[in-house]
């Protein structure tokens, strides 16, 4: 490997890593304040999807303003979702038996309505866009790329201010820290819940369509960025935004640079064998990273 | 061994033997090939979703990984008959390499709070069948066949699944009235009381896992027996995880006829589901999955519970306070606590 394909690859891995970060905070969000593995996550992922290229393909809308679209929208099925059927279930400190089976159940139900709807087909989003590139030197980046990870920083910087500016933001940081004096110093733990879900739901609808730029997808689409998900959120601490980053960062870096050694088809088995590799050797440093939950930003 | 009180108690004594027994006469009785292949294929599921239970409802860990469980034993009593192996004795080998394989998920996610062990499961899956589909002296992604030298005989398979379903009931009947069931209902409940009482949760999740590892490889040796060939999409599929898991929640969860009950049902009703609703079975099974949550956490046994505590509001003078509780197996202590 020479010192060109060095370069590109870390370029790629960046460029990835910004939409991974995406991808993950909405989940790890979701977990910091309810204790709910959001396994409905890769629905919402693979929905995003679905929705830039409706709004592509029937209203001719620029998929690029179509993730952005995605936002709104998400956020208030989020909110649905959560009324409907997430705030019905037991509070708790862990996740628990009931949360996770919802979660799951809800997901097969989204996936299917998927099959319904789109059938098994892999789709995919082209625009102009899609097969032009900068020329970096000898490096050549695909400009998707490079607007969907300026997309995902941006959205991420927004979700950081609000995360510290914000009276919701403050009542979501109470809560992760700690839910019982939350609610005695009058932060309303259902109404934060409701719209933490929204957040959440959004930050996947929109990194599912952006991911949807990239990729192809079926409704099966979410399963491995469900993991991937997970992974970053162990890498970089259950429920803060700046680890995610870091955690994003460093799961892209190692999928990336796998290719040189591995053969591609086992790239799916990456991010678990992270997964296993990260809780035998750092339990203490996830463990640490656990207990500073204050340190939000 | 202590002797069932009252007609409720008799019947729950009576029942799984007298289920046993029709189980047994029934290829005597000259049945169809296909009633007795449902059967065989209701009791390897059952088996499965037995172990399920064990660590899943009893204990309270969630799994989504038990298709590594079932492929693995599927392919360790392939492998190990082509060397010339009894069956049985593959059986038991598939059992252990899923013991293994549970140590590898628990050891490091055990020990850590929080929903580690749930993530791994998820992933776990998604690697094991990569690494199957790529691995050459199992056929790769095409498959596997087992070649046995005798001919087909349908009746060895049934009696070797009701064998298997048999052990689990058994199993699960017997770690349920153990100490060690008590532990495992303790860190259900509420991990941190159990560990001032002396449970260690770590070493029981460990053990109750790779017992229940082991069920679910025996089911799966047993079906691939049967089958005789698999390949990784089907056996490693995450579908089948979810059908493992879905029965024991269908069933009632927590208890040890709740999974039969569910097995039951499945095994009988989704080859209807998914002939008649090829795309809609999962769909089916997702909405029941969120009703259940919702509606009755604990599955058809509760729903039965909750009816027969109706009918006995009316018979006011029927039966004995316990009868509730001798029926259904469960204490006061686990009301509905999930």
């Amino acid at each position: 490997m020479d010192a060109t394909e060095f370069l590109d690859l870390l370029l790629k891995a960046l460029l990835l890593a910004g939409v991974y970060a995406a991808m993950a905070v909405g989940m790890s969000v979701v977990y910091g304040v309810m204790k709910i593995v959001n396994l409905a996550h890769a629905g919402f992922l693979m929905l995003g999807a679905y929705f830039a290229l409706e709004l592509f393909q029937r209203f001719h809308i620029d998929p690029i303003i179509g993730t952005l679209l995605a936002l709104p929208t998400f956020f208030l099925f989020g909110m649905l979702v959560h009324w409907l059927l997430v705030r019905w279930l037991p509070k708790s400190d862990t996740p628990t038996l009931a949360s996770l089976l919802l979660m799951f159940g809800f997901w097969l139900v989204l996936q299917n309505i998927a099959y319904l709807i789109w059938g098994n087909e892999d789709q995919s989003i082209f625009t102009p866009l899609t097969l032009s590139s900068v020329q970096l030197g000898e490096i050549s980046i695909p400009k998707v790329n490079l607007i969907v990870f300026a997309a995902a920083v941006f959205c991420m910087i927004v979700l950081q201010v609000v995360f510290n500016r914000s009276w919701f933001g403050r009542s979501m940081r109470a809560l992760i820290q700690n839910p019982y004096a939350a609610q005695i110093v009058g932060v309303d733990d259902q109404r934060t819940a409701r719209l933490t879900f929204g957040l959440g739901t959004a930050f996947a609808g929109f990194s599912g369509a952006l991911l949807g730029l990239l990729y192809s997808f079926s409704p099966e689409f979410g399963r491995p960025f469900l993991l991937r998900s997970f992974v970053i959120i162990v890498l970089g601490g259950l429920d803060s935004v700046s680890g995610v980053a870091l955690g994003a960062i460093v799961l892209a870096l190692v999928e990336t640079f796998s290719i040189v050694k591995l053969p591609a088809s086992y790239q799916p088995a990456i991010s678990f064998a992270l997964l296993v590799l990260v809780l035998i050797l750092l339990p203490k440093g996830l463990t640490s990273l656990f207990n500073r939950k204050w340190k939000m930003t | 061994m202590k002797l069932p009180t009252g007609v409720l108690g008799w019947l729950k004594f009576v029942l799984p033997w007298l289920l046993l027994l029709i189980l047994l006469v029934i290829p005597a009785m000259n049945p169809s090939a296909n009633l007795i292949r449902i059967l065989f294929i209701t009791a390897v599921w059952t088996t499965t979703s037995l172990g399920w239970n064990l660590i899943g409802g009893m204990t309270g860990q969630v799994s989504f990984g038990f298709a590594v469980f079932f492929g693995l034993g599927a392919y360790t009593t392939a492998l190990l008959m082509h060397v010339g192996h009894n069956p049985y004795f593959s059986f038991i080998g598939g059992a252990a390499i899923a013991v293994l394989a549970s140590f590898l998920i628990g050891l490091p996610t055990f020990r850590l709070r929080g929903p580690y062990f749930v993530i791994a499961t998820i992933g776990v899956t998604e690697a094991v069948r990569v690494i199957m589909n790529n691995m050459d002296f199992t056929g790769g992604a095409s498959g596997y066949r087992i070649i046995e030298d005798k001919p087909f005989n349908q009746n060895e398979h049934y009696y070797t699944a009701i064998g298997a379903v048999t052990i689990a009931v058994a199993v699960s009947a017997i770690i349920a009235n153990s100490k060690f069931g008590l532990a495992l209902r303790a860190i259900k409940q509420d991990e941190d009381t159990a560990r001032d009482l002396g449970v260690n949760p770590y070493t029981s999740k460990l053990w109750i896992h790779a017992i229940a590892a082991a069920l679910t490889a025996i089911a799966g040796g047993i079906y691939a027996r049967r089958a005789a060939f698999f390949y990784p999409g089907d056996v490693f599929a995450f579908q089948t995880g979810i059908s493992i898991l879905l029965m024991p929640v269908i069933g009632g969860i927590g208890t040890v006829w709740g999974p039969v009950l569910g097995g039951l049902i499945y095994g009988v009703v989704e080859e209807q589901i998914s002939v008649k609703f090829p795309n809609l079975h999962l769909l089916i099974y997702g909405s029941l999955l969120i009703a259940i949550i919702l509606l009755e956490p604990d599955g058809l046994l509760g729903l039965l519970r909750r009816l027969f505590r109706l009918f006995r509001r009316k018979r006011e003078n029927s039966g004995s306070p316990d009868a509730e509780q001798v029926l259904w197996g469960r204490g006061g202590l686990e009301e509905r606590k999930l």
